[in-house]
């Protein structure tokens, strides 16, 4: 279920440091405005919306639907880490005000729709060498609705 | 008369350079010199009096490097669109519009450049620049599956029926095979071939999807007032809008209206500025980067809707001289050649002056629309009728 310990925190500076901060430690979380409720995503210094400049970080369940999915055959370069062929998911986190999240496909993949619900892990993906902390998504129940 | 486009500026001249990719004879410089120097003789004009250029798609060649090259006298405008994949072509005619109009500079060519030995694949560097963790983490490294899975929503959710991708590829190959520049030129596309190619990401296969090659493109333009003391018939840029609405552009895969092409607000601004409408079009030039954002495109333009997109987009509808809106009459990004779309843009003009492979009778106003689905998009009109 872990992260491996020895994946570093790429990124701490930018607006989605957190998420890279908590997604290391194995949690998932997501900003949401302190001004007006917003769901964040990507990350935000200032909310656009209200003008609020905080921004607080949520624990998410990594639960959703997909939104959208491609399964990728070209052994594009850098891939060589995953393998071909392998599904990239948009995952809608209902629990996160409809914001989305990517990652990759894991386990069976019969009843792959738009629509279905998943649940995701955090793991890490190699892309020209590099590891990079990122989610893998199961369906629930075969993909029922 | 365009009610909300305050400049009256035309292409006087095009030149385009094609090449297979990694067989471009000179290096980039060299290619897009000549390029110049041909949109320039086009026009009857000397290439030293250029003074401003123009390009998008973090075009590697900086303005002020052709100097020696073309005798430039003086460089009065050099500036490029934002964004690394082919959504800024329409806008870098804003861009030398604005230049001209405001009286910054008087003959601005507008160009893209792409040799592959110099800048390396076109796929790698619109990825680089949109590249970050979050899509690397879902195995997403190229251009052709950020576009698949906006594809696959709207074949799946939105219904759209993936035949109506075939249909557009059909007219870009039939175009193709006519056009003696093009790639494909006497090629027709086997629909068997096409049906059962191998899958590139799902739902492309990979007809579905553009391929690079070495060149370079060149369009000169002027006010149209200059214009008219020149070699050919000036083409007017009856107006251009660039930008994306709120909610779209590099959001994550959050946008709204997730699988469309994202030209609603530019599209909106440019019928409201020609003060046209899509049955005005007489012809256009429809940057497909992949078939699926060719249709979003469409519909993003207003030609048709998700739920009759199969009604108009048709093969016999697309094509040259008799359908309703024929399509990428140089056979295209698919067909002709992909210079990141610059000869598109060299398709319009010379559709216009009734230099096209494949000509559309009476054809006075040409829709060229910008890349679709990238962050920011852009789109022109360009007309032979001068009404200014
Ligand atoms: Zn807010």
């Amino acid at each position: 279920m872990s992260t491996d310990k020895h994946s570093a925190v790429r990124h701490t500076a930018g607006a989605d440091g957190p998420y890279w901060q908590a997604l290391a430690e194995d949690r998932l979380e997501l900003p949401r405005c302190e001004g007006c409720g917003r769901w964040h995503w990507p990350a935000v210094f200032r909310c656009g919306e209200c003008g609020s400049w905080t921004q607080h970080w949520h624990a998410v369940p990594a639960e959703g639907t997909i939104f959208s999915w491609t399964r990728s055959w070209h052994a594009f370069d850098g891939s060589e880490g995953i393998g071909v062929p392998y599904v990239s998911l948009i995952v809608e986190l209902p629990q996160a005000g409809g914001r989305r999240l990517l990652g990759l496909l894991e386990g069976d993949a019969a009843a792959l729709r738009i629509g279905a619900r998943v649940r995701g892990r955090i793991a890490v993906t190699e892309i020209w060498g590099e590891r990079i902390p990122s989610l893998r998504w199961n369906l629930v129940d075969g993909g029922a609705a | 008369m365009s009610a909300g486009f305050k400049a009256s500026v035309s292409v006087a001249g095009v030149g385009l350079r094609q090449y297979r990719r990694a067989r471009a004879p000179l290096p980039e410089r060299g290619v897009l010199v000549r390029a110049i120097v041909d949109a320039c003789e086009d026009a009857g004009f000397d290439p030293a009096d250029v003074d401003g250029f123009v390009a998008y798609g973090d075009d590697k060649n900086e303005p002020v490097r052709l100097m020696s090259d073309l005798g430039t006298k003086e460089l009065c405008w050099s500036s490029q669109v934002w964004g690394g994949g082919g959504g800024g072509i329409a806008a870098a005619f804003g861009n030398a519009a604005a230049a001209i109009a405001s009286g910054q500079a008087g003959a601005v060519i507008v160009f893209r450049t792409l040799v592959q030995d110099d800048s390396g694949r076109l796929s790698g560097a619109v990825m680089r620049h949109h590249l970050n963790d979050h899509i690397l983490g879902a195995g997403l490294v190229s251009p052709a599956q950020l576009c698949a899975l906006r594809a696959q929503r709207m074949f799946e959710h939105h219904r759209v029926p993936p035949s109506v991708a075939e249909q557009l590829v059909r007219a870009s190959y039939y175009h193709g095979a006519r056009n003696p520049n093009a790639v494909s030129y006497g090629k027709e596309l086997d629909l068997d071939a096409y049906r059962s190619a191998r899958w590139i990401a799902e739902p492309f296969r990979l007809f579905d999807c553009s391929r690079e090659n070495d060149g370079a493109g060149a369009l000169l333009m002027v006010s149209t007032e200059r214009a008219r003391d020149l070699r050919k018939k000036p083409v007017q840029l009856l107006g251009v809008a660039q930008g994306a609405g709120k909610g779209w552009g590099d959001l994550l895969e959050n946008d709204d209206d997730y699988a469309s092409a994202g030209f609603a607000s530019v599209a909106r601004r440019l019928w409201a500025q020609t003060g046209l409408t899509p049955a005005d079009i007489d012809c256009a030039q429809l940057y497909e980067n992949f078939s699926a954002q060719g249709i979003a495109s469409l519909i993003d333009h207003g030609f048709c809707t998700y739920e009759n997109v199969a009604e108009f987009v048709r093969f016999d509808n697309l094509i040259a001289p008799d359908g309703t809106l024929p399509i990428n009459t140089a056979g295209g990004n698919f067909a002709e050649g992909f210079i990141h779309g610059i000869g598109m843009a060299v398709e319009a003009v010379r559709q216009l002056r009734g230099e096209s492979a494949n000509p559309v009778p009476n054809a006075k106003t040409c829709l060229l629309a910008g890349g679709p689905g990238a962050p920011t998009v852009s789109s022109a009109i360009f007309s032979n009728e001068v009404v200014s």
